[in-house]
């Protein structure tokens, strides 16, 4: 019965959104919104979405977009690769999208960068990632390597760990940045047998992969907390951590049964920000630390004022789908927000929706008063923006460490760290 | 059965003369903005779906025709995209992100120079001769242990989920040099012309059209023959089959072997038009999907698969976009309805209605046998 | 640790003075010196400095800990002046607690002389930094080197020999002797031959490495690499030949490790397919919708948990449901996990029985059809669940007596680990009692072995279906319980267990619970076996389904083969 329910919800639905699709004018302008909803990545993806619906509100109610009223076209990735590029063609040619905001791993981005090549559309790219690409049809609001593991790796050093154990995910966003931590870590003076997790290497014994790599959806972390383990024994050791969301929970729940701390080997995370956090025992986790360009505790009025009104927002919304209750704001999140403002300020400056036009004004420079500091968009399509350094509380919040000032985005760092001879 | 024959093969015609000439030649002449206008996205998702039609069959005829449920398909379907994929990878040439002759992903990785299984790719027919070839190859080694050892039932479909499940996991690994977790994407041309533009698209829909039909002439061919007869038999009782003196477990990895053929052919087709082949095309629930797509069309009539997986992916293709909180519930939700209210899939619905019809005409009671769970295990 | 070295002298000084004479007169108290560092907040290299003043004492290791785990608070004054507070553990009917004074331990009272009550999560907790917290160690590993708990003794131990500090050898062979407890005296001993490595003299080097040679030490390891680098003569030799008795004893721990995580990953298997034994083993259903009954009990567990917390708000399509919380505190918290393993069993044997009664018992004569249906079910499930909990994982943390581990000579064996092991052998236990022992256990075992001869027997045949059923889908929300405590719980849980647990009933022959069990434990046991010798998951994994395929060609029906007259199954 509660099938034949929701199936009749679901054509209330559409039919509501057939009408106001009708309802609104030729003083809308439409935008896509390209997540997964549903499947493996919903855990991550749906924040974005609603931090999405949130921002088009937010700027609604103040006039618009260069006086027209943004109209949210929401579509559903399910994690599936191929429908990511479906409903890319479907936005871009069927909805005539100005611009679409979306995607989380690299694979669903890949997937949809020829559909934008192609009818010169504009992405919005958010999550942090592995760089070595630049298209001019994706804004990569993301943090690059360098906008978040060299900065960590630096603090580390500073700290005076010296033995690191890259551990991730095996795909490509740990596998690159592990490559890239590899050459700046030689290039720092640390010793290769420093280096754990193991490493790869081709018939002319060049190194082709460094660090443990385990697959999605891997459960069973006992194998290599007791090699960490090992590992750290010596002490002045610590966990450079790329593992994908969903496997951070069993990991750092063998890690803490194992009686590792972070005063005994800290553990760096990359893909953990308060909202992947909310899953994760917080009190055994304490001084665990997070890179990130925005954390929620920062203590700026436009943030406080960010955080806030989501909050209301959340309240209020009649989404389908938008969790209310225990929501937090994050680094993905914010870069999701600041790059539909920085959309806004570029498409106010040319003038115009066509994506030409737009991608002229952003590579010119523009400036966004954000959450988590002031954004400028680049020449390169990345961001410069602030790092910051935290370690996790109780209450899965990060206390904010360190932060480097107006950090420039670069893709490209593969091979541009000489080892220390 | 003649005239039988000879209505389903003028609907064939006529189905085809429309998907496949009037169709693309709406998309081609009409202007766009005119309400005959049919779009290059519509082209381009019903190419995808014709390809899974082609899966579909596949899948139907091992499990409606032989019985074998195999959770396997979604393999040898992405075997077949993988090796036209690796053609179409070494066509980009210095067209990717690095400007290389080398796939981006193997300059990412570090590699300098072409591995010696990629080399023959650079050839069309090569790839397309490995389309048909690996899948057979790994069908009929697979097929052959199996078949040997009499597994079926349950233990084929988990054997062969535990075969998928162990080739996604190998080609996830970079060291696979099959692009890893990102797979193949960013395909430029196809036989020199680009691959991204609507005249090159249709022609793929076209061909895609065509082969679906071919196959599906083939299957019924086939599944006609003194050897479709043995098929079924096999489905229905296999102990009889073996005492009657067929060698069954032939017929089952000649079946085997025509059914991973045709996957990877649909995979093949597909990987073109929807740009992107990667690991998780492999998955174990995804050969789950086709077969649902089978059960919803209709088990068993060739027609019902190819349906199936046209209603369920024009479904999830709209749902997603008009409702994308709720599909899955909507979804789900028609698999269980259709398994439990109509085990004959959309085929048998016009049947059933007639069925319908006639008995209210009569007013008779409600004569619907309550289900009780029976003990006869076969 | 930088800290320590550079000004090693006066905190240690202070420390020493403490070790032997505990009457140590002070201008202020160490209550009034941590109240000064706390009000000092973010200027973490004074707080630093001051907390290096502190003597140890239980009391400071306490106020310390306090501070460490956020129970002092800042609490601003009507003249907006800050001081440092502590809240006495007693709660009012308004959960307020009596506010103290952290300098003077005295109740703070509000303008009518009456003591403040204040609300802790209205406070603002002091917060602390890493620096700061390895200051707070080290005063407290050395306070701990007095300490009456083993385990503080243990650590302050551990931490002096990563020091490699040779003036405190006396200091730690003075503790030596008092010591009584095994582990803790091989780690005063470790400590000593550490620190004895950094001595000019080189036969105290090499009697020094002879030791740790013989302990085994995993810690040295990279101590003795770099002597062996740096020395020559007897001392490399002497370092190396360690340095091969280490390597030796690490082999042993690795091999000992890889069979308890071996039966640990088994029994996690385990718990996971016996629901599953049952539904598919012995009723043949193939129920694809038991991943999600699995998530049905790991929700349930959290919701358990959540009541025993602060409650639980949750807005499935628009209607706002409100669970209030008990506020539990310490071990009674603690206790909801055991209220949470019956009402995991419970509700996913009522959604269980929900299921069958809508959906299975149409199906029973279609087996084939039943995995299509509840693989729709499992979608719909699936979506359900992230509209009513969110699409991210919850939180579910471990009650306080299942973190933690158990070290016997270098292996660890983690309570969560052998609470699995332990459990997963009372569920079996459970099970075989049920179905040998019990009426409906008879009855079970007829209606599966022969449905229309158990009919004709008089048997109702319906509702031992429907029995059977929840027993197995409440099986899969005891695993959903346990999975809790070791992984994620989210909506596509299910999806992470279910492909295992079918390879696992499969492979120990449907319809036999035994064949369950063997094969549960020897898929884990390689499976680790494999990661081990291979130090690669992902090529261990593709090993063991390899494995799988190869076996079920030599038994193509499992481990043990049902019986059975019947011509065709």
């Amino acid at each position: 019965m509660k099938i034949l329910h929701t199936s009749a919800r679901a054509l209330l639905a559409t039919a509501s959104i057939a009408f106001t699709a009708t309802a609104f004018g030729a003083d809308t302008v439409k935008v896509g919104i390209l997540h997964s909803l549903s499947g493996t990545m919903a855990i991550s993806e749906t924040s974005l979405r609603d931090v999405l619906l949130y921002t088009f509100d937010e700027i609604n109610a103040k006039g618009g977009v260069a006086g027209k009223k943004i109209e949210p076209v929401v579509v559903d990735g399910a994690s599936n690769w191929p429908l990511f590029a479906e409903k890319a063609k479907q936005l871009l040619e069927q909805d005539k999208c100005a611009v679409v905001f979306g995607c989380w791993t690299s694979v669903s981005r890949k997937s949809v960068l020829p559909v934008f090549e192609k009818n010169n559309g504009l992405l919005f790219y958010p999550v942090q990632y592995e760089g070595e690409e630049e298209s001019k049809n994706v804004f990569y609001t993301a943090e690059a390597v360098n906008q978040q593991a060299t900065p960590a790796v630096d603090y580390m050093l500073a700290k005076g760990k010296q033995k690191f154990y890259l551990l991730g995910s095996d795909y490509v966003y740990p596998q690159t940045t592990n490559l890239v931590l590899l050459e700046y870590l030689l290039s720092k003076g640390v010793p290769i047998e420093n280096i754990g997790g193991g490493f790869k290497k081709d018939g002319s014994g060049k190194i082709i992969s460094a660090g443990k790599y385990t697959p999605f959806g891997h459960t069973d972390y006992q194998q290599i907390v007791s090699e960490i383990k090992q590992f750290s024994a010596g002490g002045k050791a610590c966990v450079i951590n790329t593992l994908n969301g969903d496997t951070n929970v069993p990991f750092f729940k063998e890690y803490a049964a194992a009686g590792l701390t972070a005063e005994s080997c800290p553990v760096v995370s990359f893909s953990i920000s308060e909202d992947e956090f909310r899953a994760l025992p917080a009190k055994q986790l304490v001084g665990q630390l997070g890179c990130w360009t925005y954390f929620q505790s920062i203590k700026s009025d436009a943030n406080k004022k960010f955080v806030a009104s989501f909050q209301d927002w959340l309240k209020t919304s009649k989404v389908d789908g938008v969790k209310k209750e225990g929501r937090v704001t994050c680094s993905p999140m914010v870069l999701s927000y600041d790059g539909v403002y920085l959309w806004k300020a570029a498409v106010e400056k040319a003038g115009s929706f066509e994506v030409d036009k737009v991608r002229a004004a952003l590579q010119g420079g523009l400036s966004f008063e954000g959450p988590g500091g002031k954004v400028t968009s680049q020449k390169n399509m990345h961001m410069t923006k602030n790092v910051f350094i935290g370690e996790t509380k109780a209450d899965g919040q990060f206390k904010i460490l360190k932060e480097y000032k107006d950090v420039v985005g670069e893709p490209w760092l593969k091979g541009t760290f000489k080892p220390k001879s | 059965m003649n005239s039988n024959n000879r209505r389903e093969l003028t609907a064939i015609c006529i189905l085809a003369a429309v998907m496949l000439g009037v169709m693309p030649a709406l998309n081609a002449w009409i202007p766009e903005g005119q309400w005959l206008h049919v779009s290059n996205f519509t082209i381009n998702v019903w190419g995808k779906y014709l390809a899974y039609g082609i899966l579909a069959i596949s899948v139907d005829l091992l499990w409606g025709f032989t019985g074998l449920l195999s959770l396997g398909q979604a393999l040898f379907f992405s075997l077949g995209g993988y090796m036209l994929g690796m053609h179409l990878m070494l066509m980009i040439g210095k067209l990717g992100q690095y400007k290389s002759e080398l796939p981006d992903f193997m300059v990412f990785l570090g590699h300098t120079f072409l591995p010696s299984f990629w080399q023959p790719f650079r050839s069309l027919a090569f790839a397309a001769l490995m389309v048909v070839l690996v899948p057979a190859v790994i069908g009929k080694l697979f097929g052959y242990l199996a078949f040997r050892s009499r597994i079926k039932g349950v233990y084929f479909s988990i054997l062969t989920q535990a075969l998928t499940y162990g080739a996604s996991l190998m080609f996830f690994r970079n060291d696979m040099l099959m692009g890893g977790n990102n797979g193949f994407t960013d395909f430029k041309t196809i036989l020199g012309a680009d691959i991204r533009s609507p005249g090159t698209q249709r022609a793929l829909y076209i061909v895609t059209g065509l082969t679906l039909i071919a196959i599906y002439l083939g299957c019924r061919w086939l599944t006609r023959t003194k050897f479709g007869l043995i098929q079924r038999a096999i489905r229905d009782s296999e102990t009889r089959v073996l005492f009657s003196g067929y060698a069954a477990a032939n017929y089952k990895l000649f079946v085997f072997v025509v059914s991973a053929v045709i996957a990877a052919i649909g995979g093949a087709l597909y990987v073109p038009q929807v740009g992107i082949i990667n690991p998780s095309e492999m998955t174990p629930d995804k050969s789950l999907e086709a077969v649902v797509w089978v059960a919803v069309g209709g088990r068993g009539t060739l027609a019902g698969p190819v349906l199936g997986a046209v209603v369920v992916n024009a479904l999830k293709s709209w749902a997603t976009r008009a409702i994308p909180d709720l599909w899955l519930i909507l979804l789900g939700g028609l698999f269980l309805l259709i398994v439990l209210f109509l085990p004959g899939g959309l085929v048998s619905l016009p049947n059933k209605l007639r069925e319908l019809r006639s008995r209210l005409g009569k007013k008779s009671p409600d004569t619907t046998p309550t289900a009780v769970p029976n003990a006869s295990a076969s | 640790m930088r800290f320590l070295k550079t000004h090693r002298f006066l905190p240690l000084l202070t420390a020493l003075s403490l070790f032997f004479s505990n009457a140590h007169a002070q201008a202020e108290t160490p209550r009034q010196i941590i109240a000064k560092a706390v009000l000092l907040e973010d200027k973490s290299d004074d707080q630093v400095a001051l907390l290096k003043t502190l003597d140890a004492s239980t009391e400071v290791a306490s106020l310390l800990t306090l501070w460490k785990e956020g129970g002092i608070f800042l609490f601003e004054k009507p003249d907006q002046s800050k001081v440092a507070i502590i809240l006495e553990s007693e709660k009012d009917a308004a959960d307020k607690q009596k506010a103290l004074l952290l300098e003077t331990g005295l109740p703070i009272l509000d303008g009518e002389g009456k003591p403040l009550h204040l609300l802790a999560s209205d406070l603002t907790a002091a917060e602390t930094d890493s620096t700061l917290r390895e200051t707070m160690k080290a005063v407290l590993d050395l306070s701990g080197l007095s300490s009456p708990d083993r385990k503080a003794r243990l650590q302050a131990v551990e931490t002096l020999a990563m020091e490699q500090d040779f003036s405190r050898i006396p200091l730690l062979q003075k503790g030596l002797q008092k010591e009584t407890d095994p582990s803790v005296q091989h780690a005063f001993r470790e400590a000593i031959a550490l620190a004895q490595l950094k001595e000019d003299s080189s036969e105290t080097k090499i009697s020094a490495c002879r030791i740790l040679g013989t302990m085994g030490s995993i810690r040295s390891r990279d101590i003795l690499q770099s002597l062996s680098k740096d020395s020559d003569g007897p001392v490399q030799r002497a370092a190396l030949e360690a340095l091969q008795k280490i390597a030796l004893h690490l082999q042993k721990v690795n091999t000992f490790g890889t069979l308890f995580r071996g039966l640990s990953l088994g029994s996690v298997l385990l718990v996971a397919a016996l629901g599953l034994a049952v539904t598919f083993g012995l009723m043949g259903v193939i129920n694809m919708a038991h991943g999600e009954m699995i998530a049905v009990g790991a929700y349930t567990t959290y919701v358990v948990q959540c009541v025993f917390g602060a409650g639980l708000q949750v807005s499935p399509f628009g209607i706002a449901l409100n669970l209030p919380g008990i506020k539990a505190t310490g071990w009674f918290y603690d206790c909801y996990f055991i209220l949470a393993i019956p009402l995991s069993f419970l509700t996913a044997a009522f959604a269980g029985i929900l299921l069958e009664r809508t959906v299975i018992r149409f199906l029973y004569r279609r087996p084939l059809e039943s995995l299509l249906a509840t693989w729709g079910v499992s979608l719909v499930v699936q979506q359900l669940f992230r509209l009513t909990f969110g699409a991210n994982n919850v939180q579910v943390s471990s009650p306080s007596w299942l973190s933690g581990s158990w070290t016997l000579s270098d292996v660890s064996f983690g309570w969560n680990r052998v609470f699995v092991i332990t459990f997963a052998a009372a569920i079996v236990i459970g099970v075989f009692q049920l179905l040998g022992r019990t009426p409906l256990g008879l009855l079970i075992r007829a209606v599966m072995q022969n449905r229309s001869m158990a009919a004709c027997m008089g048997v109702r045949t319906q509702r031992v279906n429907m029995f059977t059923f929840g027993l197995g889908s409440g099986l899969a929300g005891l695993a959903g319980a346990f999975l809790s405590q070791i992984g994620n719980v989210g909506p596509s849980l299910g999806q992470s267990y279910i492909v295992d647990a079918f390879m696992t009933v499969v492979v120990g022959g449907v319809g036999s619970l035994f064949g369950t069990i063997l094969s549960a434990v020897g898929i884990g046991m390689t499976d680790q076996v494999l990661q081990q010798v291979l130090g690669n998951p992902v090529l261990g994994k593709i090993l063991v389904l390899a494995a799988i395929i190869l076996f079920l060609q030599w038994k193509p029906a499992g481990l043990f083969v049902t019986r059975s007259r019947s011509l065709e199954s």
